[in-house]
């Protein structure tokens, strides 16, 4: 069993008091406690402006406790990329900011799709999953 | 101007032949520009009575289309027990027991308000949460 670990810190002087909140999860198949994520995809991508691309090619094992991290390695401010789910908006990414969710991939339409603006931006990212639906050559 | 950063660190021996050791720090700042959000909700935890579908944030709640930042944890410590994340009800994906994510939220209300609800598997389950907001 491969064991992965994934853990944040968020620190703020937003408040009267600083914070610091810190969370460490191994990632694990889906429901269990002995069996750890034990395949990934990774890669650095340049996209250039104003084309929406699926950033995961194949098709991940759908509802299954499957981990997305992507960072927009873009040092412009002004530069991001729209993150969009199943033809959804869920936010922008911008030069600096990285994202970890928990991604479901429910069905065949439920890519994971990023637009850049502002110029070409260099995204990175990394998919832990349970195994996908390699294309057939 | 307030100063927030998130850190992540990704780990890993035997994944791969080779060590995985990723770790990056991001300063989160306002859409567009390098000023750091000076909004956030705070941390906080619900409790859930029942598999009853929440909204823990609603879109129509916050100016859209800007830098929010939204962090969710799973406090539960049995394996089986998670929260489906939706947003617009699209499923996002499974937050599984002491799992946790971090995501850009567009808080979007042009079409279908882009509400974050959360549905726990079980009753009596726990959410940590915070919201940081770019106002």
């Amino acid at each position: 069993m491969a064991t992965t670990t994934a853990a944040v810190t968020l620190t703020s002087d937003l408040m009267s008091t600083n914070m610091s909140v810190s969370a460490s999860t191994t990632c694990m198949k889906a429901g269990t406690t002995a069996d750890g994520l034990d395949q990934m995809e990774y890669g650095y991508v340049d996209i250039a402006s104003g084309t929406a691309y699926d950033i995961i090619g194949n098709t991940p094992t759908a509802s299954k406790a499957s981990k997305l991290y992507i960072k927009n390695h873009s040092t412009d401010e002004t530069y991001y990329v729209s993150v969009v789910l199943d033809a959804q908006a869920i936010g922008k990414l911008y030069g600096g900011d990285w994202m970890f969710i928990p991604a479901d991939f429910h069905d065949a339409n439920a890519d994971i799709e990023i637009t850049a603006t502002g110029g070409t931006n260099k995204i990175c990212y990394a998919l832990f999953h349970e195994g996908t639906t390699l294309v057939a050559s | 101007m307030a100063t927030t950063t998130a850190t992540i660190t990704l780990s890993s021996t035997d994944l791969l032949s080779d060590e995985l050791a990723l770790s990056t720090t991001a300063t989160l700042t306002q859409a567009g520009n390098a000023t750091g959000l000076t909004g956030t909700t705070g941390l906080a935890r619900k409790t859930t009575g029942n598999t009853t579908e929440y909204t823990l944030f609603a879109g129509a709640d916050y100016t859209d289309d800007k830098a929010h930042k939204v962090y969710l944890k799973n406090m539960s410590t049995t394996s089986a027990q998670y929260f489906e994340i939706q947003i617009a009800g699209t499923v996002v994906g499974k937050l599984y027991a002491g799992d946790w994510a971090l995501f850009p939220w567009s808080a979007d209300t042009t079409g279908t308000n882009c509400d974050i609800d959360i549905t726990p598997q079980a009753a009596d389950m726990t959410l940590e949460y915070m919201l940081f907001t770019d106002e």
